[in-house]
């Protein structure tokens, strides 16, 4: 009976998959569900990690992202599409693996990364040429009201991870934040303290838990208007 | 202005004609393409590839790469077409190279706008998507004066009703040829915007 139920369920997912729409995503558990570890290690991911990159072939392969992030990555301050450029490879590995797999939400990007489009080194040549492009420094920024309490917050609760300049840290796939758009940062942060972006590390939710919206709007604002001391760019 | 480029493209011409010419991959007789064009394409897409009816499409400065992926998807019916299959059918491989050769050299002719009301809404279209929908810019793959390269075809100068034709077969899933990114795109823009690009395209510069 049971197996004959999986079986009938195999069938039927199958038959969605193939019938299915050109951009339904994939679902797959993440922090709502028990037993999530972050940061997991996973084949496709794992592999593109350990790839040489090649940068020129990066630059080709992006041109299917440029319609939306931009052809410097510099995506858009209005929160809809982030700043890629000078994110660390790492993190933007993860990040497209993430949505791939279905374990980051992301229906209107899916169907320009999915593996049919994007192989595993163009995955990793892309994040390497996304890398090396400068850092695009006109973005997005909040109201300036309460940055003395986003400092305070930042150092607080933030820094520990995403660096005191807001350069993230590649070896652990935390997210330079710096010169990202207010908006965007944002957007994101309310999603992590809601459990709506389901990649998000557990660690990093207990420190925003109990936060505000208007806390986050002041953290996010500190955080679009930190800067990369020179020579710091890619730690 | 119009009479020195079309002295240059003469000469350009010339210039491609003199030897067998080769894109980023495809090579190719520039002769014997224009001998197969002049005998199996010149009723539909024009001897030069400008083609003069609306609903064929101008291959004139088409890649040749994404010019033959096409003739050879047509063959093996990745890529559906009634009209095409019995003519590709008929063409060995390198005819199918000559010919996309030889296409790709010739200047391809200024498009017509129909509409031009809705050339603004084609502007933002082109340059920036829709992000509300999930639309990238279509410059983004086919570049800022629809030009194209290697892997996305050239769209500058294309007829509307041929553009509008891809974007429904591509909306309903009649071509899927495309990795499912432009299916993707025609699924999710409205019809006026459609419209809108379509002419916009058409009003693209006709330079190669
Ligand atoms: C249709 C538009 C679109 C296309 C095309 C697209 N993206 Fe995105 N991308 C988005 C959106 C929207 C987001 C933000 C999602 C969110 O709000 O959580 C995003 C987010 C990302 C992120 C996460 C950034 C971060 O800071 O966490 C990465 C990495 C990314 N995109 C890479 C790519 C790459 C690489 C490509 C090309 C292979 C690509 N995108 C193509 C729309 C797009
Ligand atoms: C324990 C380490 C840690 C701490 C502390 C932390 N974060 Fe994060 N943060 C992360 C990681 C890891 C990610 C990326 C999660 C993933 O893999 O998707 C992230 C992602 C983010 C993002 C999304 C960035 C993007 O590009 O998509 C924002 C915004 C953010 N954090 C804000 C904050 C704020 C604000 C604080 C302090 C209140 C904070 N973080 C504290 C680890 C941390």
């Amino acid at each position: 009976m049971k197996s004959a139920l999986s079986a009938m369920f195999v069938l039927a997912t199958a038959c969605s998959t193939a019938l299915a729409q050109p951009d339904a995503a994939p679902r797959a558990p993440g922090i709502e569900s028990s037993g999530y570890v972050w940061n997991q290690p996973d084949p496709d991911k794992d592999a593109a990690l350990a790839h040489r990159p090649d940068i020129e072939q990066g630059k080709i392969a992006y041109e299917i992202c440029q319609g939306c992030h931009q052809s410097d990555g510099s995506g858009r301050a209005d929160a809809i599409y982030p700043s890629l450029a000078g994110q660390h490879a790492s993190v933007l590995i993860k990040q497209m693996m993430d949505v791939r797999a279905g374990r980051r939400d992301n229906p209107k990007m899916h169907p320009f990364v999915g593996e049919w489009v994007v192989s595993v080194e163009e995955v990793a040549n892309i994040a390497a040429y996304l890398n090396q492009l400068p850092i695009s420094l006109d973005n997005g920024k909040g109201s300036g009201n309460r940055l003395e309490r986003g400092r305070e917050l930042y150092e607080n609760d933030c820094a520990s991870c995403h660096g005191k300049n807001g350069e993230g840290n590649a070896t652990e796939f935390y997210p330079l934040v710096a010169h990202q758009h207010y908006a965007y940062l944002y957007k994101e942060a309310v999603m992590i303290r809601d459990g709506e972006r389901r990649n998000a590390n557990p660690k990093m939710v207990i420190f925003i838990r109990d936060y505000s919206n208007e806390d986050l709007k002041a953290v996010s604002d500190y955080m679009s208007r930190l800067t990369l001391p020179a020579g710091t760019r890619q730690p | 202005m119009k009479h020195s480029r079309m002295i240059a493209a003469a000469a350009c011409a010339g210039l491609l004609l003199a030897a067998s010419s080769a894109s980023a991959e495809v090579v190719g007789d520039l002769e014997r393409g224009k001998a197969v064009a002049a005998e199996v394409c010149v009723a539909c897409h024009g001897a030069d590839g400008n083609s003069p009816v609306p609903m064929f499409p101008k291959l004139a400065g088409q890649h040749a790469d994404y010019a033959l992926k096409q003739l050879q998807e047509f063959a093996s019916a990745r890529r559906q077409s009634d009209i095409m299959k019995p003519i590709v059918e008929g063409l060995s491989a390198r005819d199918m190279a000559d010919a996309a050769v030889f296409f790709a050299s010739q200047q391809p002719s200024p498009g017509q706008v129909d509409d031009p009301s809705m050339l603004e809404t084609g502007r933002r279209v082109f340059n920036e998507g829709n992000p509300d929908q999930g639309v990238p810019a279509c410059a983004g793959c086919h570049g800022q004066n629809g030009v194209g390269n290697a892997r996305y075809p050239r769209l500058a100068g294309q007829h509307p009703t041929y553009v509008l034709d891809q974007m429904q077969q591509f909306a309903d899933g009649r071509r899927t040829n495309d990795k499912r990114l432009m299916q993707t795109i025609a699924s999710r823009l409205g019809e006026t915007e459609t419209r809108a690009v379509a002419e916009y395209i058409a009003s693209l510069e006709a330079s190669k």
